[in-house]
């Protein structure tokens, strides 16, 4: 099946893109392969599945959405209904691994459904990353590493200065640039 | 889900160890049953595999 077959036939869930695939590499490469890792907002499972495919990780997969965990669990993954990391024990993972719903949104133009959900990052496309950098904390074993996709229509000096809030400091492991936006994984480690 | 899964996961709104109940099985898989919090008692649904740990209030299938 082609992506765009898959777009069609899976309307309620974000299908793998761009992003997808910049955060799949640069997770692998940087994983030795022996840790638990989670994939937050997993959507399709596509990053949760290459991660066990390409690493020996344990990964398991989490989202709010009931149609991404069924199709993720489609692919092979373990995956849990969660809104963020709330259900998971303290200092449960080596590596927590987030593409966020980012970009930035007119209130007025919200359109309520699973894919607003799963792109949409508030106006000012933090509505969720923020939550999270203040919560990934409590989920990571103490030499865990957070790798957080984000784009520039987010703002990434933002987003490295909210980390640092919470402990966080940011390293910059691969990026890629389109027409409209560049997209930039970070590493944040504490 | 595995039930090693339970290793790593916790009620969402205390944070306390969860118990399997009621549980349905694939071979080793838990298909059907209930994550029990052991501290404040919420029952959270395991649904075609897929524990919902949703807390309560957000459990509904539409979105917002």
């Amino acid at each position: 099946m082609t992506l765009e077959e898959r777009r069609d036939d899976q309307p309620d869930v974000y299908q793998p893109a761009e992003d997808s695939q910049l955060l799949a590499e640069a997770a692998c490469e940087r994983l030795a392969g022996s840790e638990t890792v989670l994939e937050v907002g997993t959507g399709s499972g596509y990053i949760a599945a290459r991660i066990a495919d390409e690493t020996a990780a344990r990964v398991v997969a989490s989202d709010l959405n009931p149609h991404a965990v069924r199709q993720a669990r489609t692919e092979g993954v373990e995956t849990v209904r969660a809104d963020l990391v709330s259900p998971f024990r303290d200092g449960a993972f080596d590596a927590v691994a987030f593409n966020p719903p980012y970009l930035p949104t007119d209130p007025e133009n919200e359109w309520d459904d699973w894919m607003e959900h799963a792109l949409s990052g508030g106006e000012d496309g933090r509505a969720v990353i923020d939550p999270f950098l203040e919560s990934v904390g409590r989920v990571l074993a103490p030499d865990g590493v957070v790798y957080l996709l984000v784009s520039s229509l987010t703002g990434v000096d933002g987003v490295v200065e909210e980390a640092g809030d919470h402990g966080f400091s940011a390293v910059a492991v691969a990026d890629e640039s389109f027409p409209f936006e560049t997209l930039t994984v970070l590493e944040l480690l504490r | 889900m595995k039930e090693s899964l339970l290793e790593i996961l916790c009620c969402p709104l205390d944070k306390h160890d969860l118990e399997l109940e009621d549980a349905e099985y694939d071979g080793e898989e838990v298909v059907g049953g209930d994550l029990v919090c052991t501290e404040c008692g919420e029952a959270y649904p395991i649904e075609d595999g897929i524990p919902n740990l949703l807390p309560p209030d957000m459990r509904e299938e539409t979105p917002a």
